[in-house]
This record gives structure tokens, C-alpha cells and sequence, in this order.
């Protein structure tokens, strides 16, 4: 079986190109930058390193092949012979592959499977529309597979110069699982180790999002209020471990109205993700994890989707709320929390909100987040930190006397 | 880790845990004593990322001073650490970088001293100690004669009354932590105090301590006078009693710092270097 993998980075490398390789497949990486694409097809080979604390475990992705995106006749050729299609180029860029995709899909006289592992709701949905966008004249594409590839596990760090001779390495954490919708993929779908097949889908993107994911983002927004750098440093202090385990449980609270109880996962499933988050190897900076707050406060994604869920559930969101309400103090070096400051500071909070997130704060968990905001800000300055959450104590405060 | 062995008796949990986390999270850490073992100066090497300069013995910072010019990244730098030691240097610096700091004075001869005696009392401190050692408040001329026999230069600066709490600003990194005691703090439990929120005035001040000593680990001593702070001791690495979750906030400080050297990048974070 031959794949096409879209976007050579943590995701595309450290993930997706390692299992389809373990499993036998041919891989061939399309990469935006034409110098990793030299790289990858002089060198033809990478490491992935799965760490778990101070231990760690070496995997060489080798037999690998690499087309820089521009030299599209290429592209177009090895999308036609592929039955795997894959991309990982987030989800900003998905649009910007599509008619390529279409334009090799097109010239397929068998099905192939397309999966975008990308972090939307519905990102096999958003690619082949905008695939069958692309291909008005050959709406026979879309007899093809589209799916949604949701990644249990993080791959959090690139090493290496793509200019050099040695292999890059990506390190990741064992046991990485994903999972695609079942409902819209062809039969030749591959066996790949960790590949869940689920026919409830958007349930599965839902339990990852207000629980795994909810639970990343307080650790980060939360942890940068207190000053800490890396995800697993933040996690250890006590007040944002409480903090975050309570949020999850709220995220699982609703989960468990929707979809039931086991579905949903217990304690022990949020202990077991605290223990991913406390995973030093990963050496995961919270400036990485919490980037982009806008995006995280979206109506729908993993806070205020896992708050709503909740409210709907009869539980009241405080610890969601909290972390959102965090998010908005997040690292101004960000240049979307900078974008969004400035939009508060300028036009208000409610109006921010709203036109940003969606968020409405007069109501319901929207109101919480306002609430909590405002308690915040009172001594919140770019550089100051928590020294306590509960009840807020900062590190200075202006309007202070001696 | 360059550390000193305390006596069973005195608690000091926060380095263990320090290093604890450290070697949870897949550091290779080391605990040096030097002052426990003979060390050949000839065959000292850097042989760690970064060295931690905890200890404030004589031996442990000129094995500092070995190690650094040989090319190691230590934390807190050598050359502040000495300057440290020094209170005169110290207070002067401070001075020049508009810290602001009690009248201060300094001699070889405390008889001289009586003379000032007369705007009020004075605080006389050995120029190189630590901990309050040495230390003594003099209100008359008969107490300069009793003063314990100080060998070497004197800081002599002018006394105020304490207000009964004694407060101190704590700072890793860049981050800055207010702490407050009763004074004199006996036991344990009274020398961890409680956190405060510090003025913006007080951030200021310690941020240009930081910036004029070069340091990322150090505490300060401050008094209110007339409701204005003044900078009354600074030492390098203090044992951060006190601090919400020191032994975490450290380690998590020293992870980036070690993370730094890695990348070619000084141990010292940029807004201090």
C-alpha cells in the first residue's frame, strides 16, 4: 500500500509516517518547505523517540520518500497512485491542499482513503467539501473515503536541522491511539497499530475535547498565571492539579449525559491523562500549548464546549470557566492573546467575546467566565503572576501602598 | 549541585525536592559537598550543563570561581556571588543602580562612629556575613566599646524601628515573591511566614537589584521608612522559606535554565543578564 502524507511535522513524521511505515506501507511526505523535502528524500530517514519521563525509546522511520508541495505535477502524480491519503498541515492550510487533492483523486480509477488529522470538529467533513469544491467537473472523487484523524497523544517537539545530514528526530509519548470515523471510509483502509475505528465519531472528537483537551488547555492557562514554563512543572503544583482534574470532570460530567457513563470515563481515565501531562520527556512549554487562546475559546471547543455540555448536564462549570477566564490573560508574547486583549481593551469584554469566541457573557457559563475575568484583571499586569488561585492573591499589585 | 551539608537539626527540605523533580524529570543530578571532601584543584572539569551555586562557603564558590572560568555555566555567576559576599560593594552598587538604601557608612574603626551616633542609632555589620551574624545595633557610645571584636572593614547604616514584621522579596527568575514574618521567626513554621502582595514599588526596586547584581536567585531585606522601602541586605540564593511551592517554582527554573545552555543561550535569563 502506498501513502501520501501532507505536512512532514510532529504529526505527519512522528506519528502518522512512523505507524504506516511499522506497518509496511510506502510513505511519501509532500512538505510545504522545499528544504525539508530535500532533507527527507537525501537523508530517507528519521527517528521518532517516545519518552516517558527519564526513559525513552528510539524508533528509526527509514525506506521514506519527500516532494517539496510546490512541484505540483509531482504532487498531483503521487496523490493518483496513493490509497492512503493523509494530511497533518493544520488546520489553517487544509483548504490550501484540497484542489490538489481533488486533482489527483481524480485521475484515481480505484477508492482511496483520505484522512486529515487536523484539529477540527469535523475536519474529514471540511476536507471533502472543499475537495468536491475543487472538483465540480469529477464529482466522482468523493467516491472516495474522508476522515477525521484523532490523535490520542502528543508528539511535542521537532530536534534537528532540516539543513544538516543527521536525521531529525520528533519526540513523542508511547502509546499514542487515533481514531477515524467509520462511517465514511472506504474498505482499503490499512491496519495501523493504535487506529480505532469508530462509527460514533464525533462523540470520540467530543470525549478527547472536553476532557484530554480541556484538561491541556487549564493546565497551560493556568499554569502561565502562575509562572511556570513547561507543562509537566504546572501540572505538580497542587492548586492547578485540583484545578484541572475538577474541570475534566466537569467536561466528563456532560460527556456522560450525552453519551453515558462509560463512554464518558471515570476518574481513573483522568488520572491517567494527568500522568500524560506530568510526562517531563515531552518537555512540553505551556507557550506552546496555550498559543492561540481565541481559537481554544471558541463556543463549541474544549472549554466553553465542555462548559456548555455541563450546564446542559446540571453541572455547573467552575473550573472550565476558571481556565477561560485565564485564557484571556494569556501570554501577551502570543500574538493571537495579544489580538485579543487589545480587542477587550478597545471594545469591552462582552463585545470581544462575542465577536471572537461567540461567547455570550450574560449568560450561563459565558457569565461565570465574565465573572471570573473580572476578579482576575483587578491586579493582572503583563509579568505578574498567582501566587495563590483560590483565594487570588498576585505577586504585586498597582494601587498598592507600602 | 554545589551544596553545603547542614546539621540534621536545621530543616532545609526545599534543594532535596529541588533535585527530586529535577531527576524525575530525566535530569542527570549531581550533589557536591565540597567542603566534605579534598578536591584537586588541577582536575576539577566542567563536566555538567549547568552548575548550582547553593552553598555559600568560601570553598564552594572559589570551586565556583574554578569551574566558571574554566567555561561552566553556574547559577547564580560566579562574579555576582563574589560581589555578594562583599556587603560595602554590594550596598555601593546598589546605590549607583538608584536602589534605594539606608545611610550607610563604612570604616575600619568603630570609634569613629560616635559622632552619628547623634541623628540615632546605628545597625553594625561585619562587611563579609551572612545570616545576622555579627550583627549589631549600637545606641550610644559606651555600646561601640562593647561591640564584639569585628575584624576587617565595617557596614555601618543607619537603624529604624521595626515595624514587628519582617519581610522579605524572594526572586527566581524574574519572578518576584513577597514574604512575611514575625520577627524573629524561631521555629520552622514561623520562618516559612506567609506570602503578600508586594507594591509595584517594591517590584521595581527588585528588579533593579537583579538587573545591578546580575543574579536570577537571590532575596532581598527591605525596611519602611516613612512609608518609603529601603534595600537593607541582598544574598544570593537564599533557602526561599515561604515561597508558594519553592522546590516546584525552582526546579521549574532551573529545567529552563539548563534548557538554555543547551541552545547556546546564556544560563542567565536575558531581562537580567
Amino acid at each position: 500500500m502506498r501513502a501520501v502524507v501532507f505536512g512532514a511535522g510532529r504529526i505527519g513524521c512522528g506519528l502518522v509516517g512512523r505507524l504506516l511505515r511499522q506497518a509496511g506501507h510506502e510513505v511519501i511526505f509532500v512538505c510545504r518547505s522545499p528544504d525539508l523535502a530535500r532533507h527527507l528524500q537525501r537523508v530517507g530517514r528519521y527517528q521518532v523517540r517516545l519518552v516517558w519521563g527519564p526513559d525513552s525509546d528510539e524508533h528509526v522511520v527509514d525506506g521514506i520518500e519527500a516532494v517539496a508541495a510546490h512541484r505540483s505535477n509531482q504532487v498531483l502524480a503521487e496523490v493518483a497512485a496513493a490509497d492512503l491519503v493523509a494530511t497533518a498541515v493544520g488546520a489553517g492550510n487544509l483548504a490550501a491542499v484540497a484542489p490538489i487533492i481533488a486533482a489527483g483523486l481524480a485521475r484515481k480509477d480505484t477508492t482511496a482513503n483520505v484522512i486529515a488529522f487536523e484539529n477540527l470538529l469535523d475536519a474529514g467533513g471540511y476536507l471533502a467539501d472543499r475537495v468536491a469544491a475543487a472538483m465540480r467537473e469529477a464529482p466522482q472523487a468523493l467516491e472516495h473515503g474522508f476522515s477525521g484523524g484523532l490523535v490520542y497523544g502528543a508528539i511535542s517537539q521537532r530536534l534537528g536541522d532540516p539543513n544538516g545530514h543527521r536525521p531529525l528526530t520528533f519526540v513523542g509519548e508511547p502509546g499514542s491511539t487515533f481514531v477515524v470515523d467509520g462511517r465514511y471510509l472506504r474498505p482499503c483502509l490499512p491496519q495501523l497499530e493504535g487506529m480505532i475505528v469508530a462509527h460514533d465519531y464525533p462523540a470520540w472528537v467530543r470525549r478527547k475535547l472536553y476532557t484530554y483537551s480541556a484538561g491541556h488547555a487549564a493546565t497551560a492557562y493556568l499554569g502561565h498565571l502562575k509562572g511556570y514554563h513547561y507543562i509537566h512543572t504546572a501540572i505538580r503544583d497542587p492548586e492547578i492539579r485540583w484545578a484541572v482534574v475538577e474541570a475534566m470532570t466537569e467536561g466528563q460530567q456532560g460527556l456522560a449525559a450525552c453519551h453515558g457513563r462509560s463512554f464518558a470515563g471515570g476518574p481513573q481515565d483522568l488520572a491517567a491523562i494527568v500522568a500524560r501531562f506530568e510526562n517531563a520527556g515531552l518537555n512540553d512549554p505551556i507557550e506552546r500549548v496555550g498559543r492561540d487562546p481565541r481559537r481554544k475559546l471558541r463556543v463549541g471547543d474544549r472549554l466553553m464546549g465542555a462548559a456548555h455540555l455541563a450546564e446542559e448536564a446540571g453541572v455547573r462549570p467552575e473550573k472550565l470557566a476558571l481556565a477561560a477566564a485565564a485564557a484571556l490573560l494569556f501570554s501577551p508574547t502570543d500574538p493571537a492573546a495579544g489580538d485579543l486583549q487589545r480587542d477587550i481593551a478597545t471594545t469591552g469584554l462582552a463585545s470581544a467575546l462575542e465577536h471572537s469566541c461567540g461567547i455570550d457573557v450574560g449568560v450561563g457559563a459565558g457569565r461565570w467566565v465574565a465573572e471570573l475575568w473580572q476578579r482576575m484583571i483587578g491586579g493582572w499586569e503583563p509579568g505578574n503572576l498567582l501566587l495563590h488561585l483560590e483565594p487570588i492573591l498576585w505577586a504585586w499589585q498597582s494601587g498598592l501602598r507600602p | 549541585m554545589i551544596m553545603v551539608r547542614h546539621p540534621e537539626t536545621r530543616s532545609s527540605p526545599v534543594m532535596p525536592e529541588v533535585a527530586r523533580l529535577l531527576t524525575e524529570w530525566g535530569a542527570d543530578v549531581e550533589v557536591i559537598y565540597p567542603d566534605d571532601r579534598v578536591t584537586d584543584v588541577s582536575r576539577v572539569r566542567v563536566e555538567r550543563d549547568l552548575y548550582v551555586l547553593k552553598s555559600g562557603t568560601e570553598l564552594a564558590l572559589s570551586l565556583a570561581g574554578v569551574l566558571q572560568m574554566a567555561g561552566a555555566a553556574i547559577l547564580n555567576p560566579y562574579p555576582a556571588c563574589v560581589m555578594l559576599r562583599d556587603k560595602i560593594v554590594t550596598t555601593g552598587v546598589l546605590a549607583r543602580a538608584g536602589v534605594p538604601i539606608p545611610e550607610t557608612l563604612i570604616t575600619s574603626r568603630p570609634g569613629l562612629l560616635a559622632p552619628f551616633l547623634e541623628d540615632g542609632p546605628l545597625v553594625v555589620k561585619p562587611y563579609r556575613g551572612s545570616q545576622g551574624r555579627g550583627v549589631s545595633v549600637v545606641w550610644d557610645t559606651e555600646e561601640i566599646d562593647q561591640l564584639p571584636d569585628l575584624d576587617g572593614p565595617l557596614l555601618v547604616q543607619r537603624y529604624y524601628e521595626p515595624d514587628g514584621r519582617d519581610r522579605k522579596i524572594y526572586c527566581i527568575g524574574g519572578q518576584i515573591f513577597g514574604v512575611k514574618r514575625v520577627w524573629p521567626a524561631r521555629t520552622y513554621t514561623e520562618k516559612l511566614g506567609e506570602p503578600f502582595t508586594v507594591t509595584p514599588e517594591l517590584r521595581e526596586i527588585t528588579m533593579r537589584v537583579a538587573r545591578a547584581l546580575g543574579l536570577g536567585l537571590f532575596g532581598i531585606d527591605f525596611i519602611i521608612s516613612n512609608g518609603r522601602p529601603l534595600v537593607v541586605d541582598a544574598s544570593s540564593f537564599p533557602g526561599f522559606k515561604g515561597v508558594p511551592d519553592a522546590p516546584l517554582r525552582l526546579a521549574d527554573y532551573l529545567y529552563a535554565a539548563a534548557e538554555r545552555v543547551l541552545s547556546g543561550e546564556p544560563a542567565l535569563e536575558e531581562s537580567v543578564a
